[in-house]
């Protein structure tokens, strides 16, 4: 299966927390970029990880000709061509800066979003950067349009606080470009709030198309009333997979297992690999990336990507 | 009639291709070469037959490689008496070794041995083959059932039957839904 995201790579904070190092990555087939990767820091401010860093939001890099990415050959090699990068910020501090990089091949439909404002100013939020694939029209009609809190996937995840997913979106009353993405193909999106800081909102939204999907499955897990444990609120993939849905009844305990790694450090993580030799041809699901949602310096929730 | 290739250190030695024209095989007469491998993969013989002094390790890691990609009979006439070299002729899967023992009028026995030995040691190998994917299927499935008990608070019984449905409904084995639910597993772990 084609996938819109072609690697995914979490930085994270050396011993003295002054650069990035790589902590994990899923790369697929491509093998040379993945060591040359694993090689790399970043100073504060320096390529696309630590420019995230110093902005205290996503960025989005449309091309990495001639731009501050520090591993443009390697890239090209391997037929990268745009990168998002999230950090993941508990208050001031820096967990983490996850790095989505993505092709330009044909039929690579699909977007990643960055919404914000100012928050003096604007009452709703618009479209700071986004990477398109091949939905020129899709991303023109985006850019021109905003959205207040409340409507629309990122103006949910604004209100709320909390990743919202909405599967069949081109039908979904909420979603305001629902017309554009039918056309566009796509067929559901997740809005993630992403910034640890109240008065800036910053909202991801992914929005994944049938044939490029971002994911072959999506889930939110939240904190029960109690606070005492993780459960799956939403899990989504375009055809039904009952393993998956039968592993979202479990109940995460901090600490315990990859979610309770992410509750208890607030770092996100990756597991599984892309390149074992597990069944691919039955559709299965070889690795995870889930990011947490902090607000104030709490949990408010986990995304994760199921690949 | 069956194909032979016989492999020779000597060429001019014709014993052994004489006795096998007069017992009406096809046989190819060669001399050793490195490139043994990639020849059988040409001529595609029914049986192998080397006359040589001693085995070279290369060609007894050639045989290995060639027993594990497409096995066939080999017949090996030879004068290394070694207890080193028997040993690695066997682990290289020799149908018959023969040492000091080329007698032309033996010739159609010895590959009819060698052939039915050939046939029930490739038995065996299958045999066995199914049987470790077999138990690598139950320990597969033990540690599946494993899983959904803890996860799910299943009873033995209903892991068990978990799994089925999910094989069933996906129509692959048991064995393969085994591994894909430590596979999930894994995931969350």
């Amino acid at each position: 299966m084609k996938t819109f995201i072609k690697v995914t790579e979490v930085w994270i904070p050396d011993k003295e927390r002054t650069q990035l190092e790589f902590g994990s990555g899923l790369y697929g087939g491509l093998t040379d970029f993945k060591v040359d990767s694993e090689q790399q820091k970043f100073s504060y401010n320096e390529g696309l990880p630590g420019k995230a860093w110093a902005a205290g939001h996503p960025i989005v890099l449309a091309k990495f000709e001639h731009s501050y990415f520090k591993r443009i050959a390697a890239a090209k090699n391997a037929g990268l061509t745009c990168g998002i990068a999230i950090p993941i910020f508990s208050g001031d501090f820096l967990m983490a800066v996850v790095v989505f990089l993505c092709g330009d091949d044909e039929d690579h439909a699909g977007a990643i979003e960055v919404w914000c404002n100012n928050p003096v100013l604007d009452k709703s939020l618009a479209v700071m950067d986004g990477y398109y694939g091949t939905l020129q029209y899709f991303e023109a009609v985006s850019r021109q349009i905003s959205v207040p809190k409340g409507q629309g996937l990122a103006g949910l995840a604004w209100e709320s606080g909390m990743p919202v997913l909405i599967d069949d979106i081109s039908k979904a009353d909420t979603f305001i470009r629902a017309g554009d993405a039918q056309q566009a193909g796509i067929t559901m999106g997740i809005g993630i709030p992403v910034a640890d800081n109240p008065g800036q909102p910053y909202i991801m939204t992914f929005l994944s198309a049938k044939a490029t999907p971002i994911a072959k499955r999506i889930q939110i897990w939240i904190p029960d009333r109690e606070g005492k444990q993780l459960i799956c609120q939403q899990g989504y993939s375009k055809s039904s997979n009952e393993l998956a849905k039968i592993f979202e009844t479990m109940t995460v305990t901090k600490g315990i297992g990859a979610l309770g790694r992410v509750w208890l450090t607030g770092m996100p993580v990756i597991t599984g690999n892309q390149e074992s030799d597990y069944s691919p041809e039955l559709d299965s699901l070889s690795s995870m990336l889930a990011i947490p949602v902090i607000e104030k310096g709490r949990l408010k929730a986990i995304v994760s990507f199921l690949f | 009639m069956l194909n032979v290739l016989l492999i020779e250190s000597d060429l001019h030695n014709t014993l052994l291709e004489n006795s096998l024209k007069d017992t009406d095989y096809q046989c190819l007469k060669i001399e050793y070469s490195p490139a043994i491998l990639a020849l059988i993969k040409d001529v595609t013989p029914d049986v192998l037959i080397f006359n040589l002094d001693t085995p070279s390790k290369k060609l007894l890691a050639d045989l290995k490689t060639l027993n594990d990609q497409s096995p066939l009979p080999v017949i090996m006439f030879a004068n290394d008496t070694t207890t080193d070299t028997i040993n690695q002729v066997i682990k290289a899967d020799i149908s018959a070794f023969i040492v000091d023992g080329l007698q032309g009028n033996r010739i159609n026995t010895i590959i009819n041995v060698a052939i039915a030995r050939f046939k029930h040691q490739q038995a065996l190998k299958h045999a066995l083959e199914e049987a470790c994917v077999k138990l690598e299927d139950r320990k597969q499935i033990d540690r599946a059932k494993a899983i959904l008990i803890k996860t799910q608070n299943f009873t033995e019984d209903e892991a068990y039957h978990t799994l089925r449905k999910l094989a069933m409904d996906r129509n692959i084995t048991l064995g393969e839904m085994a591994k894909n639910v430590v596979a999930m597993s894994e995931l969350f772990k």
